[in-house]
């Protein structure tokens, strides 16, 4: 992952209100995390979706888990689980990709061209039908999951299936969860560009990607939920990653550009040969980058120690600034990488541009 | 005598107990305000009574998860403000405690105690 990476993540993603998106194993904290997550910072004008939301994401999640093919080791690593969520105008989309052994494909795509064709007293009917019938196979599901999939989201279910080997192919699926209340001129989203996304994610080794609106109050479901995933790490890994958080989510709630009341920013965990690398992006007014860049440069020319020296100094003499803060958060986070700050300034338009951070642990 | 403290801690703010009948002081929780002054601010104001008249023996002690960068600054005006007790002639110490396995805390803790005129217990709790 680079200051590139993250670029062509919120390209892909400039349209989103909000997108989560996680690549791995799978459990259900992460789906109790990710709904939540979700549900706390959405716009107000989908509150009513709240609910029907929540039971779509858990549908799709669990379909992961029903379909998926546990004896399959994903290999190249790019084939790891993948799920993700994300609101474009009126439209909620929740995305599924997983490995299936090639041998049930054919079973899945009919499944899914049927309940895809179906009106709403045809769905009922097949419904009921599966549910008596007890025609239910041997993984409990009978299809039911997609019945009720389409039932709720009173959409179609896009799919593909790319082959990932002679014995295993990527099974993609895609909810749509309409806003009817809600008038929007956004084009919609195609499995395609989930695809896209996907493969971004995969070959960036990127563990948990996250865009939104970071004000202050949306900060601290992302923190919980990152928090609550690093169970398994090292207590000192963990509380890296959560203070480089902290620091970077709050600069931007309190100083990225403000477009349509929105502070916009995206931040992405990724983990490779043992190394985890953090990246966020946001927005800049212009005229603000020069100062930034003296700042960057300042830390990252200095040594560990004499970082160290300067913390303490501002620490005991302070160096106010307008809130309170005194320059430490770029200081901590420069004397706590393993490596540089590195950053990127992208110009947007003459008022404002796209500005990156990577760092390791 | 001062009036005491005691906030419950929440996700983002620590509790805090001041209760000089009792004489107990303590820190303890995550802190991650954006901006620090707006908890600590009273916090300070009432450290800076305290100080003018405080008990023989005044012992503080810290026993937090996380703290961010906005908040390192204002404990670090705490005890700086608590640096006037030597004045006085009575007795004062601050005791940082952490968990044996985190290290961050314990640097943190180092770190605050090279800076202060305090003394200054590192407490490794289990």
């Amino acid at each position: 992952m680079n200051n590139n990476t993250i670029f062509q993540f919120f390209n892909h993603l400039k349209n989103d209100k909000i997108s989560f998106a996680y690549r791995g194993s799978f459990s259900n904290s992460v789906l109790a995390m990710a709904t939540e997550l979700i549900k706390n910072n959405m716009d107000a004008e989908h509150s009513k979706l709240r609910n029907k939301l929540s039971f779509l994401m858990i549908e799709s999640f669990q379909n992961i888990a029903r379909y998926a093919d546990s004896e399959a080791f994903p290999e190249p690593e790019t084939n790891s689980d993948f799920f993700m969520t994300r609101n474009i105008g009126s439209t909620f989309y929740i995305i599924s990709a997983n490995l299936v052994s090639n041998d049930k494909v054919a079973s899945i795509r009919e499944r899914l061209e049927r309940v895809n064709t179906l009106d709403k007293k045809e769905l009922n009917d097949l419904y009921r039908e599966v549910l008596t019938n007890k025609q239910i196979n041997q993984k409990g599901g009978a299809g039911l999951g997609f019945i009720e999939m389409v039932r709720k989201s009173k959409g179609k279910l896009p799919f593909d299936f790319v082959k990932a080997s002679e014995t295993h192919s990527m099974f993609f699926m895609q909810i749509e969860l309409k806003n009817p209340n809600v008038e929007s001129e956004q084009e919609p989203a195609k499995i395609e560009e989930a695809k896209a996304i996907q493969t971004l994610i995969a070959e960036n080794d990127i563990l948990m990607m996250h865009k939104g609106s970071f004000t202050s109050d949306a900060i601290s479901p992302v923190l919980r939920m990152v928090e609550d995933n690093m169970n398994s790490m090292k207590l000192k890994v963990q509380k890296k990653i959560y203070h480089f958080l902290v620091e970077i989510l709050q600069n931007i709630s309190k100083h990225s550009y403000v477009i349509n009341n929105d502070r916009e920013g995206i931040f992405l965990i990724g983990f490779k040969d043992g190394v985890f690398n953090l990246g966020t992006g946001n927005y800049i007014e212009n005229d603000k980058i020069e100062n930034l860049k003296t700042q960057l440069d300042h830390v990252n020319m200095l040594s560990k120690e004499a970082l160290s020296d300067l913390y303490r100094k501002y620490l005991r003499e302070g160096r106010e600034t307008e809130t309170g803060s005194a320059g430490l958060g770029l200081i901590d986070l420069a004397r706590e990488t393993d490596d540089n700050i590195n950053y990127s300034f992208t110009k947007v338009t003459d008022e404002y541009s796209f500005y990156s951070l990577t760092v390791k642990f | 005598m001062l009036k005491k403290i005691d906030i419950k801690p929440t996700d983002d703010l620590p509790g805090v107990i001041f209760d000089p009948q009792k004489n107990f002081f303590m820190i303890f929780g995550r802190i991650l305000p954006e901006d620090g002054r707006i908890f600590f601010n009273p916090l300070l104001e009432w450290v800076a009574e305290y100080v003018k008249d405080p008990n023989d023996y005044t012992e503080l002690h810290f026993k937090l998860d996380y703290y961010n960068s906005s908040t390192a600054r204002m404990l670090t005006k705490l005890i700086v403000e608590l640096e006037k007790i030597l004045e006085t002639g009575k007795k004062i110490k601050v005791v940082w405690e952490y968990a044996i396995d985190d290290e961050v805390i314990k640097e943190r803790g180092e770190e605050l105690k090279s800076i202060s005129y305090l003394p200054f217990e590192l407490r490794v709790i289990s």
